[in-house]
């Protein structure tokens, strides 16, 4: 069993664990779970770290790199979905359904004795829900229920319930207080669902997401731990709530696997609170990398003059000459405009003086795999406090808006038993690996 | 009976039975070649002579042709044409460059036809969307509900079998009418040749390009082609792979993407 928990960080649930706010958490790791920090992927947003935890190989081997992406050619945006994957998921590897295969697919797949079948519930960018040995209801960003449920015969289930793919996270601009309320409302038509194909259905793998919390932390992240905040009970309270649910799927993981089988809580990024967000390509326009058009819509802006643009979260592609129609950087100078980019970069700094990026890495350090070519050419992870964006509207630099937190790549977390051999700090990526590993002992 | 009677018979008897439920009943024409065939067919109904206003949204920033042809027609068919703006909008400079492509539509189409069908008091409309034209229609009814919010509740319509069709109206609500909802994009055109039905000349072929389904100017590409003549598209439809509306920047999905993904900060 493998409860995803999206955007909860290690250093937060480690304190609430130490103030006895998640006694049942406390408990199970009584049990003899360690909770672990982890490395989130990179970027750090939901679709790229789950569908790394889901794959168990890096972007460059799956494919995606964020919610949004470009069609080189037309300069125009998509945004990539579950058919966008290039790497088959734990669940197709065990199920012996998918037809893709990976570095890990072809480590395992032949020691998969038999197909085993998968409840896959509300984990982000699984839409649309594709065939698969067992249920699956798509989570984030799915639009249309009937599309993001596979089998259909789950979906007039789902419809009795009046389920939710996810909160109206629009409703938050307009009214906090209301938003909170539509936070618990989802989490429990949530906890119903989940609750119910645990009792109600057979499983060899059972893999839930909770993505309530990452609503949570985007609107309210400053009120976790700030006891005057407005929000700071309905915060606490959340998470009691949380602690309650998670005892109930791991008495019922208990019960079936008579303590036997695999047990693992995981995030796929942490949060912090938000100091600035910091708005990439302004920068990059300001230092005379980007020149945009006055028509076209989004990336159709991009002019002739532009030498380097950014997609969200700070995802720095070079506009080269081979690849997009208007690009005029060349092979020979592409390197010098990198470096340029980059030493642009380390030069930005936020309120006091603060540096903004923490970490810029080159597509070539930290992707590898047949799916590089569609990779950004630097990606930059930020310190604490500045959330990095793609916008392309934002005349400044800098700013602030209704978000209270932000995600980091270096506070997500993982528990699991301490037979499990992990490295120093773990990555999301190599967490499938243990879970195939299970089913093939 | 051939094909293409069938299918205008089962339009016409569509659009006689709203006429008979609904009083304060408009036609939506885009001027593009589905409500332009709905409108020949409404004539056809009436014999020459529409006994309700047509309504046309107009942006501001559809192409030339389409103006022309729109006042061309008005005055060949004597029609009792009412036009919707939002001028609001249209004054503050509102368009496909500033804000986003769905606020733009949101505005100026959107917000603009409930002005329209709030000022007449309006609770049917008559519009020619049809089935094949894109996913998110395959589930409507010929007969179909909106709330005051415009929110079309897709799971919750009355079965339409034998020709029955739930046509009561709750208050706060109007109808949408889909008189050639069963017309694929085959039908149309050749139903178009058969009536000999005037076209805006933006769907034939010029220096190689042409527009397979049109809107507003900025938002509508045309797409490689050489057919000159209806029965060029005729034929040109019938071997053709890729969609209607693949020229057409605007997708619902899409739409309802980008939204989500902008409400987490995510674009």
């Amino acid at each position: 069993m493998i409860i995803g928990l999206d955007g909860v960080p290690h250093s937060l649930l480690r304190a609430y664990i130490e103030n006895g706010l998640m006694p049942n958490l406390k408990h199970i790791l009584s049990q003899g779970f360690v909770l672990h920090r982890m490395d989130a992927s990179v970027p750090d947003v939901s679709s790229v770290s789950w569908t790394s935890f889901n794959t168990g190989v890096n972007p460059g081997e799956h494919g995606i790199y964020g919610f949004t992406d470009l069609k080189p050619k037309t300069y125009s945006l998509y945004f990539p979905n579950s058919t966008d994957i290039q790497a088959p998921t734990i669940w197709e590897t065990l199920g012996k359904t998918g037809q893709k295969s990976s570095t890990l697919f072809q480590k395992y797949h032949q020691k998969v004795k038999r197909p085993c079948r998968s409840i896959i519930l509300n984990v982000p960018h699984t839409y649309p829900a594709l065939p698969m040995n067992g249920i699956l209801v798509s989570g984030f960003v799915a639009i249309d229920l009937k599309k993001a449920t596979f089998p259909e015969s789950v979906y007039p289930y789902l419809q009795s319930i009046d389920y939710l793919i996810d909160v109206e996270a629009e409703k938050a601009k307009q009214n906090k207080g209301a938003f909170m309320e539509s936070l618990f409302e989802c989490f429990e038509i949530r906890k119903k669902a989940i609750s119910h194909f645990l009792t109600e259905e057979s499983w060899d793998l059972f893999f839930a997401c909770i993505t309530e919390t990452d609503r949570l932390h985007h609107f309210f992240f400053d009120a976790s731990t700030d006891k005057d905040n407005p929000y700071h009970e309905s915060f606490i309270r959340f998470y009691t709530e949380l602690d309650k649910f998670i005892k109930i799927l791991y008495d019922g993981f208990c019960e079936i696997s008579h303590e036997k089988g695999f047990f693992m809580i995981l995030s796929d990024h942490g949060f912090a609170p938000i100091k600035q967000e910091v708005y990439i390509n302004p920068f990059l326009k300001e230092k005379g990398f980007l020149a945009l058009k006055e028509e076209g819509e989004f990336y159709e802006k991009i002019g002739e003059e532009t030498r380097a643009f950014n997609l969200d979260p700070c995802r720095v592609y070079i506009h080269d000459k081979d690849a997009y129609p208007r690009g005029k950087v060349s092979m020979e100078e592409k390197p010098e405009v990198l470096r340029k980019v980059r030493e642009a970069l380390t030069t930005l700094t936020g309120e006091n003086g603060e540096k903004v990026i923490d970490r810029i890495y080159p597509k070539e350090e930290i992707y590898q795999g047949p799916q590089t070519r569609g990779a950004p050419d630097l990606v930059c992870l930020p310190n604490d406090g500045y959330d990095l964006k793609g916008s392309l509207e934002k005349k400044k630099v800098f700013g602030r808006s209704q978000f209270a937190g932000m995600h980091t790549w270096h506070d997500a977390f993982c528990v699991l038993s301490p037979s499990i051999p992990l490295a120093e700090k773990p990555s999301i990526e190599n967490m499938a690996e243990h879970i195939i590993k299970y089913f093939t002992q | 009976m051939d094909h293409l009677t069938k299918l205008e018979n089962k339009s016409i008897y569509i659009i006689r039975e709203a006429y008979n439920r609904f009083k304060n009943i408009a036609m939506l024409w885009s001027v593009g070649k589905d409500s332009t065939t709905l409108l020949w067919l409404c004539r056809k109904a009436f014999f020459g002579h529409i006994p309700f206003p047509i309504i046309h949204i107009d942006t501001s920033y559809k192409f030339p042709e389409m103006y022309r042809f729109r006042d061309d027609r008005v005055k060949e068919w004597n029609l009792n044409l009412l036009i919707g703006r939002n001028e609001e909008k249209l004054d503050q400079g509102m368009g496909p460059g500033q804000g986003s492509k769905l606020d733009c539509c949101n505005e100026l189409k959107t917000n603009a036809l409930k002005r329209v069908i709030q000022k007449y008091r309006l609770t049917a409309i008559l519009l020619g969307i049809r089935r094949d034209e894109h996913g998110i229609r395959a589930k409507e009814r010929y007969f179909s509900p909106r709330d005051s919010q415009f929110k079309w509740d897709y799971e919750n319509q009355p079965a339409e079998l034998w020709d029955q069709y739930q046509s009561m109206v709750e208050e706060e609500e109007h109808f949408r009418i889909h008189p050639i909802l069963h017309f694929t994009e085959l039908d149309v055109w050749s139903y178009v040749k058969r009536e000999g039905l005037p076209i805006v000349p933006l769907y034939f072929s010029k220096n190689g390009k042409r527009f397979r389904s049109i809107g507003c100017a900025p938002c509508c590409s045309p797409i490689d082609s050489n057919a000159q003549t209806i029965d060029d598209i005729v034929e040109e439809i019938r071997t053709t792979k890729t969609s209607e509306r693949s020229g057409r920047a605007q997708d619902k999905e899409n739409i309802y993407t980008m939204q989500k993904l902008r409400a987490l900060g995510y674009m």
